[in-house]
């Protein structure tokens, strides 16, 4: 059965390497960000400053949350023996 | 035992039916999620620094502790001496001008060098990558370290000097 999803993957192949590197992108980018906080936090904590210690955790643990997920949104890998579709020939139309 | 065919593909093959390029290729999916599961990690040391710090607060200097007679130790000098606790921590005692002493934990904010007082320059030096701390406020003057030098209180009585734990300034 044909649907929505398999008609925008046939019909935008490059969409799929738009999303994948959107995301590798984006959690990248939090990555950076988590070990700048950690860098920060390891610094500060030595110096008694446990308020900072605190911010940076719930800061590190919002990343984590929103880069797990986005795996959510990873796309289904492209399957080469999936389901073929209906060729429509001639003997196939409605007959008049 | 059968001779095996040359031409057919062996049994093990057959068996594990994964071709090497296969088993060692890492698709873009695989290092998304390990992506994220290094995001984890990364809050997961986070959230250690933070439990860390609540269960296991640093423990103050309990007391005042003897370190050396005051005659003993020149104007412009430098002791060094330790104080045992939960951990033995070095420090170092630094005769800076006539009644003014100062301490200093002796190990350096970067990373962890022995720290010297150099009275040419009255300066404290850390000479493993160039580090200088103000002999009079343990600041960083210059170089890589982050943090100034963790100070002690110096008591004189009755010509001997007694190192306490720092008073905070404007609390």
């Amino acid at each position: 059965m044909s649907n929505f999803r398999r008609s925008q993957n046939e019909a935008h192949p490059n969409k799929t390497n738009t999303i994948l590197t959107g995301i590798i992108l984006l959690q990248i980018l939090f990555v950076s960000m988590q070990i700048w906080l950690l860098f920060g936090a390891l610094n500060n904590a030595l110096e008694e400053n446990f308020g900072f210690a605190l911010t940076t955790f719930i800061g590190s643990l919002i990343m984590a949350i929103a880069s797990i997920w986005l795996l959510k949104y990873l796309p289904e890998p492209i399957r080469k023996d999936g389901p073929k579709k209906p060729q429509v020939t001639a003997s196939n139309q409605p007959k008049n | 035992m059968s001779k095996e065919d040359p031409g057919k593909e062996p049994s093990w093959k057959a068996d594990f039916p994964i071709e090497s390029k296969r088993a060692t290729h890492v698709s873009r999916r695989e290092f998304a999620k390990f992506l994220g599961l290094l995001s984890g990690a990364f809050a997961l040391s986070n959230g250690f620094i933070v439990i860390k710090a609540m269960a296991f607060p640093s423990e103050k200097l309990e007391g005042e502790h003897f370190v050396a007679n005051a005659a003993e130790v020149p104007v412009g000098e430098m002791v060094q001496f330790e104080i045992s606790g939960e951990k033995t921590i070095p420090y170092i005692l630094i005769h800076l001008e006539e009644n003014e002493w100062r301490a200093f934990e002796q190990k350096c904010t970067h990373l962890t060098c022995a720290v010297r007082y150099r009275k040419t320059e009255n300066k404290i030096e850390c000479p493993c990558h160039n580090g200088w701390f103000s002999a009079d406020t343990g600041e960083v003057l210059q170089g890589p370290p982050p943090r100034p030098l963790p100070q002690l209180d110096v008591v004189v009585k009755e010509g001997k000097v007694y190192v306490r734990e720092r008073e905070r300034e404007n609390v």
